[in-house]
């Protein structure tokens, strides 16, 4: 019997819970944006998207702010009219967790970029793209395939805090300029890094 | 800027040194150093070391309750902390000694680090001169988390004198941590992967009281931090089952920490082993290898299944008379048997591969939807049947299935025998074929192709066997009467097959179509009893009967409905019935999901409904947990449905998709059972 139950393990396929695997089409989503407005991904088709997931009071995340890391990449997705959206997972109650006219504020002091600041405070969005870390990135090309997730950058690791994130090998903006050229994404899966995303428990 | 490092009221300090942190801290040195969330502490086995020495020291960090920091690996989230040694020339620290961690789940997420206390050791190596007393210093960075995180930063230092070691007030303490630093695992232990697991099995002698293991991998991408890792063992050997990661970063290797609780005390064993199995299977990842493998498995199993069996037993028949004749001629059967499963196969796989290149959605089966190939395959089983019913032999040329057992030395009835058993095999699937074909239609043609001949090479070689090895025939019993019998109890599955294929049409066509084919089929008898009733009559009589009969099977073929009937059927307004948009919806609404793809042809399919799907306990369960059905039926084209399955790597039926309320979904085996399935729907929430 148990020699049955190993061989019937050779036909187990077991797709793991809670993430997107890259190449494959991202899953869609709506969520309300810093201005009231219902935005869903599929708005975005024919465009390539970027997913910020953020928590801007995570050392993390305020760190590729303050170093103005973060609105660098945001001004090149931008050039190249990719469309940038800025998720909020924290749950109320938890760090990061912020009010629409707060993430419009922050927005305009930090000089971000993004089109829209979404919040998803359930944390279904999050969970569905398996964000864990602040920041955690993914790119979605025009077809609505997903071809980058991880981290921002590679400054992630011991040295991050004394780290020129400038100087950082810039995945996201790599992956745009690669997909811009229609050539293949050198990096698509990088170990993210930063705070854990703060999901109602 | 300082704003920007301000974590409510939390940061003082810390915040205070990051900003300064390039400032020589020469002032705030000592061996202690507290932030308030955390404090570090520099501690030495001995104040005095000797040259060429090696000595003990470690950073001992004390946390306030809640707060924790991470090992090497943090996990989900976090880092790890570092320490920069500022040492005297010629003295050498060693990289951080880490002590096994603990799990920190901070849902839905897992981290691993050390809680309220954690002490990482360092060894030093002195020079073989120096001059005391000299002063080490380390400057630490390290991410104090509970539910925010907070980097910090210190800086401490220790004064030792030269001389021989003595015992510090810390020495038991950095000797007893020291125990803890995982060892390198003295028992023998491997690692496979087999499809989405990874087994980390490994013996362990006198190990009666092993409560509890857990693996914390060293590296991202491999296996998951936060899925459970079941323990099983057999006498002194030990399973662990390790999920793969959710997002995969490829590697052959497996490193990390095992933990072992023996009765109350823990074990941490330093893992670098290389993983066994290639194997990585959602189909698309799956190696052309493995893709041959299973191919040519499901070519042997094939012969098993109930379309083919008659048609084999009978040519098996045919090998138990040849074994009288002579060794040579019966090796050619079998060679030339082989050929024609193998021309077949050939022919079947560019057959896809030139639809695959017109944009149809293909797949195993595929032919099957539609109701022209299966009305000739209703002729076909019909024929066979009568054919072993009756005692008919037609001319060589037509390779006439009946003539298999009589007329031995013809190699063209070897030949088209391949073929047929190829063609009647159509209708079904064996295990390990399904993920192979799959893979085969998503290759480029040459792959595909090896992929086919491998299944037909499995599917052939037990004739070849018995060809090559004739000894193996005696082992069959003798021909005699009883063969004739056989072969006509074996017309009855035949029949069973032609039956099963004609409710197969009823779903695709009208019950008028159906008809008409069914007096196709008494037609197609009508002209083979008349071709055997005058098998022996003169030439003239003979002639007209087979022109007749000839005529009789055109009109046959004429009255096969030639496309399926989209509305004689209603299947598509039943409330489990699939669509893309019902699916999508019910998603959005979190509800679980179960969704069974299936199409009448597919016997596999039928046999899990009924043994499985379709058992009071299941139905029970997916109402108890309120696990939507969803039944997608393939039994006709459906290009929606072929770009679901093709999404899922996919070219074929069945498919067993069961989604959580939330997160991707778990492929279920093609080969269910009811206890296999309650377990699968149990796991969901």
């Amino acid at each position: 019997m148990k020699y049955l139950l190993s061989l019937l393990f050779l036909f187990f396929i077991n797709i793991n819970s809670a993430s997107v695997s890259t190449d494959l089409s991202a899953p869609g989503f709506e969520l309300v944006d810093s201005y009231g407005e219902n935005i869903s991904l599929s708005n975005f088709e024919g465009k390539t998207v970027v997913l910020e997931w953020t928590n801007h009071d995570c050392p993390y995340v305020a760190k590729h702010y303050a170093t103005g890391n973060m609105q660098n990449t945001q001004e090149q997705a931008k050039d190249q009219g990719v469309v940038w959206l800025t998720i909020i997972s924290s749950a109320p109650g938890t760090q990061g967790y912020v009010l629409p006219a707060k993430a419009n504020e922050l927005t305009a002091t930090r000089n971000a970029q993004p089109n829209h600041v979404l919040f998803d405070s359930e944390g279904g969005v999050g969970k569905m793209y398996g964000a864990k870390t602040t920041p955690h990135m993914y790119v979605i090309d025009k077809k609505g395939a997903l071809r980058y997730q991880g981290a921002i950058d590679d400054a992630g690791g011991p040295d991050f805090w004394t780290k020129n994130l400038l100087d950082a090998d810039n995945y996201i903006k790599n992956a745009l300029g690669e997909m811009q050229d229609g050539q293949a994404i050198s990096t698509k899966v990088s170990k993210p890094y930063g705070c854990s995303v703060k999901y109602k428990s | 800027m300082k704003k920007l490092y301000t974590i409510g009221h939390n940061v003082r300090l810390a915040a205070l040194l990051l900003l300064i942190s390039f400032f020589p801290a020469k002032s705030f040195t000592s061996s202690y150093f507290d932030t308030g969330e955390s404090s570090i502490n520099l501690i030495t086995e001995s104040y005095q070391v000797n040259t060429k020495d090696t000595l003990l020291v470690g950073i001992e960090f004390k946390l306030s309750p809640g707060w924790h920091t991470y090992w090497k690996n943090p996990g989900d989230s976090g880092e790890g902390a570092t320490i920069k040694w500022n040492l005297p020339p010629g003295f050498k620290a060693s990289d951080i000694l880490w002590p096994g961690p603990k799990k920190i789940p901070v849902n839905p997420l897992m981290t691993f680090g050390y809680d309220d206390k954690a002490l990482l050791l360092t060894e030093i190596k002195t020079p073989g001169q120096f001059s005391g007393p000299v002063t080490i210093s380390a400057k630490v960075n390290w991410l104090t988390c509970k539910d925010i995180c907070i980097p910090q930063e210190g800086e401490v230092d220790l004064t030792l004198m030269k001389g021989p070691k003595t015992i510090s007030e810390f020495a038991t303490k950095l000797t007893e941590i020291a125990l803890t630093i995982p060892k390198k695992f003295p028992a023998q232990s491997r690692v496979t992967k087999i499809n989405e697991k990874i087994f980390l099995q490994f013996e362990k002698e006198g190990s009666s009281n092993i409560s509890e293991a857990y693996f914390f991998p060293n590296e991202y991408g491999l296996i998951s931090y936060v899925k459970d890792q079941k323990l099983e063992r057999n006498n002194n050997s030990f399973s662990l089952q390790l999920n793969r990661a959710e997002v995969r970063v490829e590697t052959d290797k497996l490193k990390g920490v095992l933990k072992l609780k023996i009765d109350e005390t823990e074990e941490f064993y330093e893992l670098d082993l290389p993983i066994e199995g290639a194997s990585n299977s959602p189909i698309l990842a799956m190696s052309l290898l493995t893709g041959i493998v299973f191919a040519f498995l499901g070519g042997i199993i094939l012969n098993a299944m109930p379309c083919v069996f008659p048609i084999l037993s009978i040519k098996i028949l045919g090998f138990i008379k040849q074994s009288q004749g002579s060794k040579k001629k019966l090796v050619q059967h079998g060679l030339i048997f082989s050929a024609g499963v193998l021309t077949t196969f050939l022919a079947i796989s560019w057959l896809l591969i030139f639809l695959r290149a017109s944009g149809e959605a293909i797949g195993w089966g595929y032919q099957l939807q539609s109701p022209w190939v299966v009305s000739i395959l209703i002729y076909l089983f019909v024929a066979i049947g009568i054919v072993f019913m009756g005692n008919i032999v037609l001319g060589s040329s037509l390779a006439n299935f009946g003539s298999l057992a009589k007329n031995r030395t013809d190699f063209l009835s070897s030949f088209f025998t391949g073929v047929l058993a190829v063609i009647v095999a159509s209708p079904c699937t064996a295990p390990f074929m399904g993920p192979a074909v799959g893979l085969a239609l998503l290759q480029p043609g040459l792959k595909s192709i090896v992929i086919f001949l491998a299944l037909g090479i499995g599917f052939s070689l037990p004739y070849l066997m018995l060809s090559i090895y004739p000894q193996l025939l005696s082992k069959l019993p003798k021909p005699g009467e009883w063969m004739q019998t056989f072969k006509q109890i074996m017309a009855f599955p035949m029949w069973a097959a032609a039956l099963w294929l004609a409710w197969v049409l009823s779903a695709q066509v009208d019950m008028e179509s159906v008809f008409a084919v069914l007096v196709g089929a008494l037609l197609i008898a009508l002209a083979l009893w008349l071709m055997e009733k005058t098998q022996s009559s003169d030439q003239l009589l003979k002639r007209i009967t087979v022109l007749f009969s000839l005529g009789l099977m055109i009109f046959s073929i004429w009255l096969i409905p030639l496309n399926q009937d989209d509305e004689s059927s209603n299947l598509r307004n039943e409330v489990n019935n699939f669509s893309a948009q019902k699916l999508s919806s019910l998603r959005s609404e979190k509800k679980a999901i179960f969704v069974n793809f299936t199409a009448d042809w597919c016997i596999t399919c039928k046999v899990n409904e009924a043994i499985a799907l379709d058992q009071d306990n299941v139905k029970k369960l997916l109402r108890e947990k309120d696990i939507v059905y969803l039944k997608a039926d393939w039994t006709r084209k459906d290009p929606e449905i072929a770009s679901i399955l093709a999404r899922y790597g996919r070219t074929g039926v069945p498919l067993y998709l069961l989604f959580p309320p939330v997160g991707a979904p778990t492929i279920l085996p093609e080969l269910l059972t009811e206890s296999l399935l309650l377990d699968f729907l149990n796991e969901i929430n």
